[in-house]
């Protein structure tokens, strides 16, 4: 067995929780992984010729927190592996809306399915969860602690778009402080030589924590206020800023336009930079970005379900190479 | 005749070095007074650390649990056992890696806080020790450790 596949079965039965819970070796042999699912991409080379790995599977779905992308893309992840999804997306049609736990909760959906996804407002209900169930547990997102299939597609999109991880220069712009897929893919490319850089207002700075986790790698980054001061970039991160953030309504004005990107403002980095954005965007990427070749944020939402689907084939058993070859 | 403080100790725990200040918390922690008579030097010099807090108990032994919440009180808080009026050992507390069902996660959406979830935190870096909580992933700023 090669390291790759070594890694690879590393997922097996596994919950994920946190994108730090993983080794470099693992998080590559994921992104390999999502790489060979990439030809049965729609109108890729090998569409429609995808085996149903996950048939007779079932995924439990339980958001009780709204979420278009995250949620529809595991259920599209699991249909196309020729899986069922059950679940529900709202918590107020869950027994969670007549007082049940969590705990209970989980011990009765386990019956139900081979692996959960979850989505939940409080922070670590993900990693209870996980250490309730007998099967794995997916984390769609803990209030705003973890995300990390989001962080596994930034990674996977990067690398796709860019052809490697190594050596990039890659700024995050916005919301810098709650932003959690921010904190997640800084953690993550961590793994990577890659130089960072953060851009955004001074209130909504990294948080002390994670400055202090870069700063104990030596990889603390470049921290300026504007995009102009950012020097060279490979990859531009963009975030929504929220306006709950903001007590004065003004200050959230006056930031948010500061932190808006344009073709204008992004043209001093020329042609190759990559923009990725989380979605859902409000103001911060103009739409006349979209058209740039490194537009990149709706090929994430695509990536999404690649990876998603990778990741679900590799907890449930899946073998790879897949059949047919990389 | 003795005098109030000169109360000598046969078989119980001396807790010495405690920062100033942190007797009545360490106290509070033990839920002491229990059955046994109870000293405590606040202020009392000491030539390593200038000024420190001292409890002494008749017969009481700490359990491990209560060694370890003690020992978030300070760095170099020594804990010794006298039996038959002599001293049978004397141990300097390490802080715990992992703090199980010790202290509450103050972050209000933790997960710990809407369920009913045995809170554990884990300890990260050197002195002052931090704690990551091992739900939310926030750090919990334990002081003096």
């Amino acid at each position: 067995m090669s390291a790759d596949q070594h890694a690879a079965q590393a997922f097996h039965g596994r919950s994920v929780v946190s994108a730090a819970d993983f080794t470099k070796a693992e998080v590559l042999a994921l992104l390999e992984a999502a790489r060979q699912f990439d030809r049965f991409d729609p109108g890729g080379p090998a569409w429609g010729g995808l085996a149903p790995t996950l048939s007779g599977r079932v995924l439990g779905t339980l958001f009780f927190e709204p979420s278009t992308r995250t949620r529809l893309s595991f259920e599209s992840a699991m249909l196309r592996l020729g899986g069922s999804v059950l679940g529900f997306a709202d918590a107020r049609i869950s027994s969670l809306s007549k007082g049940e736990s969590l705990v209970d909760t989980i011990q009765v959906v386990e019956g139900y399915c081979d692996a959960i996804v979850l989505r939940h407002p409080s922070e670590g209900a993900a990693r209870l969860a996980a250490e309730t169930a007998r099967i794995p547990v997916i984390n769609g997102g803990d209030g705003s602690n973890q995300h990390p299939t989001q962080t596994f597609l930034d990674l996977y999109t990067i690398r796709e778009a860019a052809g490697r991880l190594d050596g990039l220069k890659v700024g995050f712009m916005g919301d810098l402080r709650y932003g959690r897929t921010v904190h997640s893919l800084t953690e993550a490319l961590l793994h990577f030589d890659v130089e960072l850089k953060f851009i955004g207002p001074e209130n909504l700075r990294l948080p002390r924590d994670l400055r202090d986790h870069l700063r104990r790698h030596g990889r603390s980054g470049l921290e300026v206020e504007n995009l102009q001061d950012a020097g060279d970039l490979d990859v531009l991160y963009m975030t929504r800023i929220q306006k709950e953030r903001f007590p004065d309504p003004m200050d959230y004005e006056r930031i948010r336009n500061a932190y808006r990107v344009d073709r204008a403002a992004l043209a001093p980095f020329g042609p190759d930079l990559k923009v990725l954005h989380p979605l859902p965007r409000v103001n911060e990427v103009a739409p006349d970005v979209d058209s740039l070749p490194g537009a990149l944020y709706f090929r994430q939402t695509r990536n999404g379900v690649t990876v998603r689907m990778a990741l679900l084939h590799l907890l449930l058993g899946g073998a790879l190479p897949l059949e047919g070859g990389a | 005749m003795s005098r109030p403080g000169d109360y000598r100790l046969v078989n119980g725990t001396v807790i010495d070095h405690l920062p100033v200040g942190s007797a009545a918390r360490a106290m509070d922690l033990l839920g002491l007074p229990r059955e046994g008579p109870v000293t405590v030097g606040i202020n009392v010099p000491s030539p390593s650390q200038g000024r420190k807090d001292i409890v002494r108990v008749e017969g009481l032994f700490l359990e491990k649990h209560e060694l370890d919440r003690l020992a978030l009180l300070g760095p170099s808080i020594t804990v010794s056992i006298v039996r038959g009026g002599k001293v049978a050992s004397k141990t300097v507390l390490d802080v715990p890696q992992r703090l199980v069902d010790m202290i509450p996660c103050r972050n209000p959406t933790c997960i710990t806080n809407a369920e009913p979830v045995v809170t554990v935190f884990v300890r990260e870096g050197e002195r002052p020790y931090r704690f990551r909580c091992a739900y939310c992933e926030r750090i919990a700023r334990v002081a003096k450790t």
